[in-house]
């Protein structure tokens, strides 16, 4: 592969991985959830991407409109039942973490099952837009390219609204100093519920995005959540550009690693970043939440 | 009408507050003084919702009991609290903290002339509205926690000790601010150590003691009473 080839694989990888992670770091940074069934939730949209495309014939574009506010709906219900009881009764921030990790690595299994039973175990995928294009002389199919748009435009649509607007700022506010909002007039609990369904919401983008130029499996979940969360420690708790800018590092690393040095060491470096971060910089590379 | 009445309130088996009754008269500046841990701080938050009081307490606002509303609906009513240690949102702006100070519903209308005003009242936030709130000044971020209550839209303002640990001029330019607010009509409900300046703004007050109310009175009358030039002006 030429240079130009793994800029442009590294910065389409990099892309779907810092739209999943900004939905996490949503849930995480806000509403104060370690969510560990959110690859769950990014599979589940990816299947139902497939369903759309393949059984209905909707492409995926036309699809995201239904998929992603269908992960908006499935966040807020799953709050709603499962989180707030958490919240209920939690005194402290480490409790609700505790708490919130084993509750949703529960519900990881019981989604995967539902979609092992519907879906089977086979690698999935169908063909959208598979047509190379020529950029800078390298050749990329147009789906991957569509894939990368997409993923910019819905983060930094995100990031807009979150810096721009009052409720955005308020969101931000919760992230920051949840013990001051109610002051100005926040309902925490339910600004709280809003940002864990609007993480879904964003799963389920990147889980039809991932359809796009992907296979992928009921059991694929996981290692999305893990380099979610890589992603989301690399640029700060809370913090939607360090999300973005993370996620491309990681995808360049990734890619990178893949064609010099070994695709067997993909996983080996992805997790020496993770590593050498936790160590010398837990904050992230881009300081915490509220920008 | 502010009115608190029996208000008791328990942290486990410590009573912080006993049977305490203060009322505040629209527009009323009122000023509750007290040494550390008579239970100023617990009053206010007891009015504020963020502490639960005990059953048989009444806290009402123009005849509508507040007692039992979450601490967001409790701005909603028109009631704007200035916490100790200030409560403003450290990592954003100064209009950030202004923007999410006009949350409330009740803040919609008029908001940008009442930001005007906060900006008129103090200066320096204009001058430093893109500046992150946590790099300014005690001073300067006392006025944006009192700017953002004020976007609220608050018909009463309780502050918590507003003067604690700000340099005596600046405590001065703070209380100069608050007389204009009170002269704006807004009621304010502070609790303060520094007794001299607070009476000075003040239509009445209350000396508080081991969680009771132990004296009343016109702030007029209440600096010249011996008790509590005994207590807190160190004389007598």
């Amino acid at each position: 592969m030429t240079l130009i080839n793994v800029l442009i694989a590294g910065l389409v990888l990099g892309g779907t991985y810092a739209l999943v992670a900004m939905g996490l770091t949503l849930q995480y940074g806000i509403a104060r959830i370690m969510n560990l069934a959110y690859g769950e939730t990014i599979i589940a949209a990816a299947f139902a991407a497939y369903l759309l495309q393949g059984a209905l014939g909707v492409n995926p574009l036309l699809g995201m409109l239904l998929v992603l506010p269908g992960g908006f709906v499935f966040g807020y219900i799953v709050y709603g039942l499962m989180m707030r009881p958490l919240v209920a009764r939690s005194q402290d921030r480490g409790n609700l973490e505790i708490d919130s990790i084993l509750a949703t690595f529960g519900l990881l299994f019981v989604i995967q099952g539902v979609m092992l039973v519907i879906f089977g175990s086979n690698y999935m995928s169908y063909s959208f837009l598979n047509v190379p294009v020529t950029i800078l002389g390298a050749n990329v199919a147009a789906n991957r390219l569509l894939a990368f748009v997409l993923a910019l435009t819905i983060g930094l649509t995100l990031y807009l609204l979150l810096t721009r607007t009052r409720w955005g700022t308020a969101l931000r506010a919760v992230a920051v100093a949840p013990q001051n909002a109610p002051l100005v007039g926040i309902d925490v609990n339910r600004t709280a519920r809003f940002a864990f369904a609007l993480g879904g919401a964003l799963a389920a983008a990147g889980g039809v995005v991932i359809s796009m130029y992907q296979t992928f499996t009921a059991t694929s979940g996981v290692v999305f959540t893990m380099k979610a969360l890589i992603v989301v420690i690399m640029g700060g708790v809370g913090n939607l550009l360090g999300a973005l800018s993370a996620g491309l590092i990681l995808g360049l690393v990734e890619t990178g690693v893949a064609s010099y040095i070994d695709p067997g060491l993909t996983l080996a470096a992805t997790y020496a970043i993770f590593l050498a971060i936790l160590l010398w910089r837990p904050q992230g590379l881009f300081g915490g939440a509220g920008r | 009408m502010l009115e608190v009445s029996g208000l008791s309130l328990h942290y486990g088996q410590h009573l912080a507050l006993d049977s305490v009754d203060v009322r505040a008269a629209p527009g009323e500046s009122v000023v509750i003084l007290g040494a550390n841990g008579a239970g100023k701080s617990s009053l206010l938050k007891a009015i504020a919702g963020l502490v639960r009081p005990d059953p048989g307490t009444g806290i009402r606002l123009d005849g509508q009991s507040i007692l039992t509303l979450p601490a967001h609906s409790v701005v909603e009513a028109g009631i704007a609290l200035v916490p100790e240690g200030r409560g403003i949102f450290g990592d954003l702006t100064v209009e950030e903290n202004l923007l999410l100070g006009a949350f409330a519903r009740r803040a919609r209308d008029d908001e940008a002339a009442r930001r005007d005003l906060v900006y008129e009242l103090f200066p320096r936030l204009a001058e430093r509205r893109r500046q992150i709130a946590s790099t300014m000044s005690g001073g300067e971020q006392q006025m944006v926690a009192i700017g953002r209550a004020l976007m609220s839209n608050p018909d009463c303002l309780l502050l918590d000790e507003p003067s604690l640990g700000l340099a005596p001029v600046v405590v001065v330019e703070l209380f100069q601010a608050l007389e204009k607010v009170h002269k704006a009509g807004v009621g304010l409900i502070i609790v303060e150590q520094n007794v001299r300046i607070s009476l000075s703004i003040a239509d009445r007050g209350y000396l508080m003691e081991a969680g009771r109310i132990v004296g009343e009175g016109a702030a007029g009358t209440l600096i010249d009473d011996p008790a509590v030039q005994r207590a807190f002006l160190g004389m007598g």
